[in-house]
């Protein structure tokens, strides 16, 4: 029923209850029905879908994640001589600390997986084409903010684990030309990791990310709703037209569907994998063999090809190959301008995306087994 | 396109039926798609923008007799959405069917203002001037423990007894006492690998030259000796920096390896495989009369075919 059109003067059947009243009156001077109409009837063209819910559910780990970041911050302390005691006391004393931890931990790599999904699903549909070139870059900003949020968050336990794989993180910043020394000595705070260098990651990981990240998926949503959702790549305007449905309640439905399921997934990981930490950080490894996370594990592996041996072929694999991938990914919807979406006539693209997908898989692989031959 | 106007007039090719309420537009093209007629209270019909021949200043012209419309079926309000109510960017840029333009008057004071470029530009301009003069003590203020000078001070790390066999890598920890900032000064375990070198080993490390280290501005503060038969290799790996270990590689021999990357180095340091840029870095070392081996802890890039002292 159209509130604004309906005449004023019919006269109610029944008083108003004091929750229709607060309602009433808080709708009147923000306009809640208006806004929450807006949000859920946008049209999905050619209907919804269960390959659309990445987007959802990578704001829902987000939330997630600001949640039990927030907690865990009630304990942890960001200093060298108090990071490892505090996590431990997290993880052994607090109550559910360790659940907490654990959930945060695993959501990360939930991020980054979601994070996977949702760039494939837009790359191999051809979404990120004319009009929406602005969408797909704002979205590879935000991967850039996902992945050094998981670098960052990394060493903050103060263990072995997140010592070395920091360690070596910024030895790889370092390898940019000219401005490299001074991004490593800017993150480490120093010439080598110490205090200074988890303040800086602290800092970053829960103050300067998070910003930039909620002002980058705002504008995200924005540019989403600005150009509407691509749909479907096959069917004609009529087919899709008469599949078409709003954001609720199909997708939405969809999309809590998934929720869940990540929920579920997290706190079962959590439950049956729970965050166990290393010796503390100290500039001797010991017997650790410092390895970075899992889906740092390919690259990882990628360096230490002899393809990428001396200065010249590290300056090659530590930065070159990361820079033109990054810069090919900015540049696609720009060079890629044939309106064509089907995937299955675009053989470049999708032989491009088999290839990166098996490289990923084959060198996590090696990775793995190599570890074998090193103990 | 057509723009019916609201309260139009609408005519059939008999006679008037009532006047337009409502206009529908199309989701995809964003286009008029129909109008709907209020039929002098006989109910509203949406009727299709086909059938519409002509429109006028206050006047819809249909192409069908009054009583086709009258048979269509009555418009239902509740299949339909306003456009406040949905988000279609771009929906009613096609549309205009507003009575002419809609207009509010400006305040006095506005009226006549001539300088609102001036304005704006120097909106800017004292914008800059706030942040400008910030980003260079924001810049110092974050660059602070950056750069520091090196430390050369002779540390000792443990006995020569402890090494068992000539050309093998024997580590040594040793705790350095570092301070950062204001905080209290603690201590940080570090490794070294030290060596017994024979002759032969020897005369491949320093190929008959001593070798000479410099502090910050150049001037020498130690030479390694060719004849003396003590070896102190840095505990981090050339390449990027892991630690690296002792170890028997089964083509290779005893070998230092670093569980990283992989790369490999003979008892001199030199590199066998793996990516790894220059030799282990070789740090100055002393032993005195009883045995004690002191060195001076220094950290060199890694991933640099030259040596570049960074602590």
């Amino acid at each position: 029923m159209d509130m604004k059109h309906s005449s004023p003067a019919v006269i109610p059947d029944h008083q108003p209850s004091t929750s229709e009243k607060i309602l009433a009156f808080l709708d009147e001077r923000l306009g809640l029905k208006e806004m929450q109409a807006k949000m859920l009837n946008e049209p999905i063209p050619g209907g919804s879908r269960w390959a659309y819910v990445f987007g959802s559910i990578l704001l829902f780990i987000f939330a997630m994640q600001a949640v039990t970041g927030t907690m865990l911050m009630f304990y942890y302390v960001p200093t060298a001589d108090h990071a490892y005691d505090s996590t431990q006391y997290i993880i052994h004393d607090v109550d559910y600390g360790w659940f907490l931890l654990s959930y945060h931990f695993w959501g990360s790599s939930a991020m980054v997986v979601c994070v996977f999904a949702h760039m494939s699903q837009v790359f191999l549909w051809g979404a990120y084409k004319k009009p929406r070139e602005l969408l797909w870059l704002v979205g590879l900003a935000l991967f850039g903010i996902v992945i050094t949020f998981g670098f960052t968050g990394y060493l903050l336990p103060w263990d072995q684990r997140a010592f070395w794989a920091t360690l070596v993180g910024v030895e790889i910043l370092d390898k940019t030309p000219i401005v490299g020394d001074f991004i490593a000595r800017f993150l480490k705070g120093g010439a080598s990791p110490g205090q200074m260098t988890l303040s800086r990651f602290f800092v970053l990981h829960v103050m300067i990310l998070p910003a930039a990240l909620m002002a980058l998926a705002g504008l995200h949503i924005f540019l989403f709703r600005v150009a509407a959702p691509a749909g479907p790549f096959k069917g004609t305007t009529e087919e899709i037209k008469a599949k078409t449905d709003y954001f609720f309640p199909r997708q939405i439905w969809k999309d809590i569907v998934g929720m869940a399921f990540v929920f579920v997934g997290l706190c079962a990981l959590a439950l049956w994998e729970p965050v166990v930490l290393l010796d503390k950080a100290t500039p001797d490894p010991g017997e650790y063999h410092p390895e970075p996370e899992w889906y740092f594990l390919f690259y990882f592996q990628l360096l230490r090809l002899k393809l990428f041996a001396g200065q010249f072929g590290q300056f090659m694999g530590a930065v070159a190959l990361p820079v033109i991938f990054m810069g090919l990914m900015v540049a696609l919807p720009f060079f890629d301008k044939d309106p064509e979406r089907n995937i299955f006539k675009r053989p470049i693209a999708l032989i491009s995306w088999i290839v990166i997908m098996v490289v990923i898989a084959l060198f996590t692989v090696a990775a793995v087994i190599n570890r074998e031959f090193l103990d | 396109m057509l723009q019916p106007k609201l309260k139009s007039k609408v005519r059939c090719t008999d006679h008037d039926i009532g006047e337009v309420t409502r206009v529908v537009l199309d989701p995809l093209s964003h286009e008029i798609s129909h109008i709907v007629v209020s039929m002098n209270g006989s109910g509203e019909r949406q009727i299709m923008m086909t059938q519409v021949q002509d429109v006028t200043e206050d006047a819809v012209q249909l192409r069908a007799p009054s009583a086709d419309i009258l048979a269509l079926p009555p418009f239902k309000r509740e299949d339909y959405v306003t456009t406040h109510e949905v988000e279609i960017s771009h929906l009613e840029d096609n549309i205009h069917v507003t009575p002419g333009e809609v207009l509010v008057p400006l305040p006095d004071l506005e009226k006549n203002v001539k300088r609102r470029t001036f304005f704006m530009n120097f909106t800017h301009v004292i914008g800059f001037l706030i942040g400008l003069p910030l980003a260079y003590p924001i810049l110092r203020f974050l660059m602070k423990p950056m750069y520091a000078d090196f430390d050369n001070a002779w540390l000792k790390v443990g006995n020569v007894s402890k090494i068992k066999q000539e050309d093998v890598g024997t580590q040594f920890k040793y705790k350095k006492q570092v301070k950062e900032a204001y905080m209290p000064e603690y201590e940080v375990e570090k490794n070294v690998w030290v060596l017994r070198a024979t002759p032969d080993l020897l005369e491949r490390v320093y190929q008959g030259k001593d070798v000479e280290f410099h502090d910050a501005k150049g001037k020498a503060i130690w030479t390694n000796k060719k004849d003396v038969p003590y070896i102190a290799f840095s505990g981090k790996c050339p390449h990027l920096g892991c630690g690296f270990k002792w170890r028997q590689h089964k083509a290779l021999g005893q070998v230092f390896l670093c569980p990283c990357h992989l790369s490999i180095y003979d008892a001199g340091g030199k590199v066998l495989d793996g990516p790894a840029p220059r030799g282990l870095d070789a740090l100055p070392v002393k032993v005195s009369p009883s045995g004690e081996v002191e060195i001076i802890d220094m950290e060199f890039k890694a991933g640099t075919k030259s040596q570049i002292r960074i602590v």
